[in-house]
């Protein structure tokens, strides 16, 4: 599959100790080619420089900014423009992979300074803002100098050509199946039980809607329980169950990789109810390669996802009357439920990473030919260059 | 006075506009020409592993007379014919390609394979390609880029029609 070496430069936008969907592809992106031969370096922000893995360069401390319903941690600014601009023209790059691009981070910040084959991934669905008409004509040019664009979903292409009217080309975000393929059977896990795993603590996630939903689900099974993984203090939210209900909740805080293959395989259904601002939905691909049944809210990305409810069963977002009656019905018929799993279980082989970044690495390789290395943008200004030229006959 | 400062600043202002639209300009005549150049070669590519399918045992004789004569076209036909037999090509192809799921020998496979890598990229390249078509020409009409025909002379970017329905 990879035939030359290259010397990629990746830039990630969030900061690289806080978890995220973003920040997890990138890494596991750059271990991949780093695998495969390739140089990269990614540079990302970050709090403390000590826990950073080799090939990340700190750009320096982000800030918070609030952004699509959650607080983002990101960087620009004077300073990290120099770092951005010291970086490129140290690295020597073939090619540049920005993330995000189109938000205020260090992604525009390169995406402007640099010149020459770049790719752009762009993560985020979200809904047609007015302040786009604003920003629109200002990144317009930045964003055009991208040689390919690449949306992880097409929810996140169609917010991509609403707000910025260009096109992408779709690749979904990766996953390694073969780490979720073999999960044991656990005991405690098993039975009449649905998995919930994320940030349970943010509304748009949606937990609230299985709470809601459990009352009518456990007068039909009534030995059905819900195993919430993720990190955060349950203490709120077990407040907010009905308490003749909340022994059927258990809450198990982070899992391991190990602990979530062997959860996906024992669980009778997982159920995802976010209510919005999901733009891929990594979790459901992992959800599907380890075998389970999924259950999802419509929302475009998990629609799309789920092949529009071939490959799981989906239910009207914020709709808990409605996710009752689809996992009441799954868990009563066992052979339907084997079904979804199992040609959920084939789908899910398109999101392995082996699949994934040969699609990538095509772009890669159709961005670079016919164009030089990565420069610095001011070096090739006309003026620039005419100094230049002045100055090393 | 400070009109005469308004002004100075104004002009150079403009000054700065019109250099970095032509170069804006300039970068997007470029990626046209290597986005087709690229795409080109890989088309040609195309038209060769199709020469060597209909060559092989994959394709009956019949297919292989029509995949043998749309490989040629493809090969040889000019610019305003191009189209038409990439379009060809690709029905060939496509006609080929959906009855013989059933083959399994190594060689032949090894060839499919091949063919469909070569698809992937050509429709990578036909997107990065039609792209930049688009913003050359969105750009190119814009006002000020005509009034001061930063454009030179150039000639306007076209997208081929058979880029809508490669494979």
């Amino acid at each position: 599959m990879l035939t030359r070496c290259l010397k990629i430069g990746i830039v990630c936008p969030y900061s690289w100790d806080t978890p995220g969907g973003v920040q997890n592809h990138i890494r596991d992106l750059a271990e991949f080619l780093i695998e495969a031969g390739h140089e990269v370096s990614v540079l990302a922000p970050a709090i403390d420089e000590s826990k950073l893995p080799d090939y990340v360069v700190n750009a320096g401390k982000p800030i918070s900014i609030p952004y699509n319903g959650a607080v983002a941690r990101v960087l620009f600014g004077p300073v990290a423009f120099a770092r951005v601009r010291q970086w490129i023209s140290q690295g020597d790059f073939d090619l540049l992979h920005l993330h995000e691009p189109a938000i205020p981070s260090i992604s525009l910040l390169a995406c402007w300074a640099a010149d020459g084959p770049m790719v752009g991934t762009f993560h985020a669905a979200a809904k047609r803002q007015k302040i786009i008409f604003a920003i629109g004509p200002i990144l317009e040019p930045a964003i055009e100098k991208l040689s390919a664009r690449i949306a992880v979903s097409e929810a996140a292409r169609l917010t991509l050509t609403d707000h910025l009217d260009t096109d992408a080309i779709i690749i979904p975000n990766g996953i390694y199946a073969k780490r979720y393929a073999h999960g044991k059977l656990q005991e405690k896990w098993s039975g009449n039980t649905i998995g919930f795993i994320g940030r349970f603590e943010e509304p748009r996630k949606g937990l609230s809607v299985l709470v809601d939903a459990l009352p009518v689900i456990s007068r039909f099974a009534p030995d059905v329980k819900v195993f919430v993984a993720g990190p955060g203090e349950p203490d709120e939210v077990i407040k907010s169950i009905d308490p003749q209900l909340r022994h059927r909740f258990e809450f198990l805080g982070k899992i391991s990789e190990e602990d979530k293959a062997d959860f996906m395989s024992s669980v009778a259904l997982y159920v995802a109810p976010n209510t919005g601002g999901e733009s891929f939905g990594i979790i459901l691909a992992e959800a599907l390669a380890g075998g389970a049944c999924v259950v999802a809210s419509d929302i475009p990305a998990f629609d799309d996802l789920l092949g529009h409810g071939e490959f799981g069963a989906l239910f009207a977002s914020e709709n808990p009357t409605e996710l009752a009656k689809v996992v009441i019905e799954l868990l009563r018929d066992e052979s339907k439920r084997k079904e979804l799993a199992n040609r959920g279980k084939n789908h899910a082989q398109l999101f392995d990473w082996t699949t994934v970044a040969e699609q990538i690495y095509s772009v890669y390789e159709m961005s670079i030919v016919g164009s030089e290395k990565v420069r610095l943008a001011s070096d090739t200004r006309p003026w620039n260059r005419f100094l230049n030229k002045e100055e090393k006959p | 006075m400070s009109q005469w400062l308004l002004a100075i600043i104004f002009i150079l202002i403009s000054i700065w506009y019109l250099t970095f639209t032509a170069t804006r300009l300039d970068r997007l005549h470029h990626r046209v020409e290597t986005s087709w150049a690229n795409l080109d070669v890989l088309l040609q590519k195309r038209a060769a592993v199709a020469l060597e399918i209909a060559h092989s045992d994959i394709a009956d004789p019949a297919s292989s007379v029509l995949l043998t004569a749309a490989a040629y076209q493809a090969r040889d036909a000019d610019i305003q014919n191009r189209s038409q037999a990439e379009s060809g090509l690709s029905g060939a192809l496509g006609l080929l390609l959906e009855d013989s799921a059933h083959l399994e020998t190594a060689a032949d496979s090894a060839l499919l394979t091949e063919l469909s890598g070569l698809t992937d990229k050509v429709r990578v390249a036909i997107a990065i390609h039609t792209d930049a078509v688009a913003r050359t020409q969105m750009v190119r009409r814009k006002f000020i880029v005509r009034l001061f025909r930063l454009a030179g002379t150039a000639p306007l970017p076209i997208t081929h029609e058979f880029e809508a329905d490669v494979l």
